[in-house]
């Protein structure tokens, strides 16, 4: 299954986090090659969001490691890793509310650009930052919007903008939690596109997380299980969708396949 | 060159229209009466009042970037503002003969001590909580007065230090007449502060637009998300602190040129200055750093008249005993005034203006 390619992007070794008594994610042993896409997929509350929280350093782990490459970034803080190649959109929409749409996209543009620390110049003198955002706009159907204030958008359209952040970072590897939950149906062909377009040119790893079953079974290269924050199945969409298992666990609890 | 884009067209026209636009008349207007003022109203108390508004609209300005910029509140400006004058005292009080290198000396020592400590107390609450950062700085900045007050050897104690300007900035020093004003040493001390004032000031606003001041307004706004673009926020934090302080400094150096005298309570006093400066940033409005000007102004000339008013109000309306009480409890008034504008304000005074001139537009 994942002897495909021998060049793990991140490898988990019984990444654990305890809320209290309750152990969200438990002892996974996950394995993300590089240039593939995985999914994870699980009930809600699996641990599935958590499990992103883990990897890419918002939370620390109770116990552990996390490699990235080889190399062990488990005590790395969030933005450190962010400056290794980890970009991530989040569930729950994380944007600037009060900066416009194209200051979101740019001030992210600008942080892959290592532009930040600049105190000197203005800001406007990097044009080619501000052309960037703004087809990075017109990649996700935004750039209409782009003099608004990013909380004046609908819930749809700050979900996209959350994607044209993370495509600003254009990261090594990209960190899906659920890209077009709370998208209407209009607006999710734009996002898939995006999404397999990145993954066809095979120079991406990416791990997405996603209900939508269709979705995952056509893009995943390997799916893995999650459930009460253990990884119960690893594998091809096929092995996976078959397994008495998984069906038991997950297909057969009333998820929909849209 | 592909078409170009409606952000791009955006820019062009605002471009366009930057010297045309009422605030850049006004801004303009707002220098000439700067530069005016020794020769419309020679006056010492006008002429004082002048610099007192400059000096204290780039002092807010600089506590700006900390609690508008950079969501920080501090109770040490006031101390940052007393070290600045205290370095300059040394150089040509205390410790040196006036002379141009010690002057400038003097700037360079505040200006690195300033920096070291705002470094230091960075890193030493930061990390913790912001909230950290309010309580460290009263606690040093109460310090500061003990130690200025205690170490009478080295500081001159409630005495404080008198400063002797250099050559043509001397109190002594006259160059004749020009269009009926005598130029002297004053007078051009004054320039030189009002220069050094409008550097300070645009060197503020240069680092608000700048890519990192973009970073602190992407962080005032959302820290986690900052972070995950993979800003290390606290470094943007320190930095943009450490600015603030520098200038106040700066401008505390500045100050003790003008005033010729420095102490404890007028240099580093938590409640004389810290204050002050607190109520004129969130009534002239916070994020701006334009509304320093505007809450300085309102403050001094208000400070300045009242004793004057007070005159005025007994010797015209010797009956009006409400109008009596307001003046002379006018901190009082004061205080009243900020809690309201905190209220219905809370832009401020520039902030409301301009969302007043965004919605008729
Ligand atoms: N910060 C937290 N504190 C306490 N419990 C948490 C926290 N974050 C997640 N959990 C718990 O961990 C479990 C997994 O949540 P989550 O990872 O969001 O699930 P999923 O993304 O798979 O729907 C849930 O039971 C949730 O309540
Ligand atoms: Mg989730």
């Amino acid at each position: 299954m994942t002897k495909k390619h021998p060049f793990p992007a991140i490898e988990t070794k019984d990444l654990t986090i305890r809320f209290g008594g309750h152990v969200a994610v438990d002892h996974v042993n996950l394995r993300i090659d590089s240039f593939f896409l995985k999914s994870i997929i699980g009930p809600n509350g699996a641990g599935k969001t958590t499990l992103f929280n883990l990897i890419t350093g918002q939370y620390q782990p109770s116990e552990g490691r996390i490699l990235l490459k080889g190399k062990d970034i488990t005590k790395l803080g969030v933005a450190a890793r962010t400056r290794l190649g980890m970009g991530r959109s989040f569930q729950l929409t994380n944007i600037f509310p009060l900066l416009t749409v194209l200051e979101n996209v740019r001030v992210a543009i600008q942080a892959r650009k290592g532009l930040g620390l600049n105190f000197w110049r203005n800001y406007l003198h990097f044009s080619e930052l501000e052309d960037e955002a703004y087809h990075i706009l017109e990649q996700v159907l935004l750039e209409e919007q782009w003099a608004k204030a990013a909380i004046n958008l609908t819930h749809g359209e700050q979900r996209k903008l959350e994607i044209a952040i993370l495509l600003s970072l254009d990261p090594e590897i990209l960190f899906l939690d659920e890209p077009t939950a709370g998208m209407s149906q209009e607006e999710v062909p734009a996002i898939l596109e995006i999404l397999q377009r990145i993954k066809d040119a095979r120079d991406r790893t990416m791990l997405l997380v996603e209900h939508k079953m269709d979705l995952i079974m056509s893009l995943s290269d390997t799916i893995a299980v999650l459930q009460d924050g253990r990884l119960i199945a690893d594998g091809e969409p096929e092995e996976i969708y078959k397994s008495e298992a998984v069906q038991a666990a997950y297909l057969g609890g009333g998820v929909k396949s849209e | 060159m592909a078409e170009a884009t409606p952000v791009q067209i955006f820019h062009m026209e605002e471009k366009r229209r930057q010297y045309r636009s009422g605030g850049f008349f006004l801004k303009v207007g707002l220098l000439a009466l700067f530069v005016l003022v020794p020769f419309l109203f020679p006056s010492f108390k006008t002429v004082d009042l002048a610099m007192q508004i400059i000096m204290f609209a780039t002092l807010v300005a600089s506590f700006d970037i900390l609690l508008g910029y950079t969501g920080i509140l501090s109770f040490g400006h006031g101390m940052f503002f007393g070290i600045g004058a205290y370095c300059v005292a040394f150089l040509v009080g205390k410790y040196g003969t006036p002379s141009y290198a010690n002057l400038a000396l003097g700037f360079v020592i505040a200006a690195l001590v300033a920096s070291v400590l705002a470094i230091v107390i960075s890193f030493l609450s930061l990390r913790v909580k912001a909230i950290f950062f309010a309580m460290i700085t009263l606690a040093i900045a109460e310090l500061a007065i003990v130690l200025a007050t205690k170490l009478s050897g080295f500081t001159g104690g409630e005495d404080g230090i008198s400063l002797n300007m250099p050559g043509i900035l001397a109190v002594s020093f006259s160059a004749g007449n020009f269009l009926g004003l005598e130029i002297t040493g004053r007078i051009l001390t004054y320039y030189f502060i009002l220069l050094a004032c409008l550097g300070l000031f645009l060197a503020m606003l240069r680092f608000t637009h700048s890519p990192l001041g973009r970073v602190l307004q992407a962080i005032r706004d959302n820290v986690e998300r900052a972070e995950a673009l993979g800003y290390k926020t606290f470094i943007f934090q320190a930095i943009s602190i450490t600015f603030g302080c520098v200038v106040a400094a700066l401008v505390g150096g500045l100050y003790g040129m003008w005033v010729g005298y420095v102490n404890p309570e007028s240099c580093l006093g938590v409640l004389s200055i810290m204050l002050a400066i607190l109520l004129m940033c969130i009534i002239g409005g916070m994020g701006t750093l334009y509304g320093g000007i505007v809450g300085a102004a309102f403050f001094m000339i208000t400070e300045t008249f009242l004793p004057d008013l007070q005159h005025l109000a007994k010797d015209f309306f010797p009956s009006a005993v409400f109008l009596h009480n307001v003046l002379e409890r006018w901190h009082l008034v004061l205080g009243v005034l900020f809690i309201l504008v905190v209220i219905f304000f809370p832009k401020g005074i520039i902030g409301s203006v301009r969302e007043f001139i965004d919605r008729r537009k």
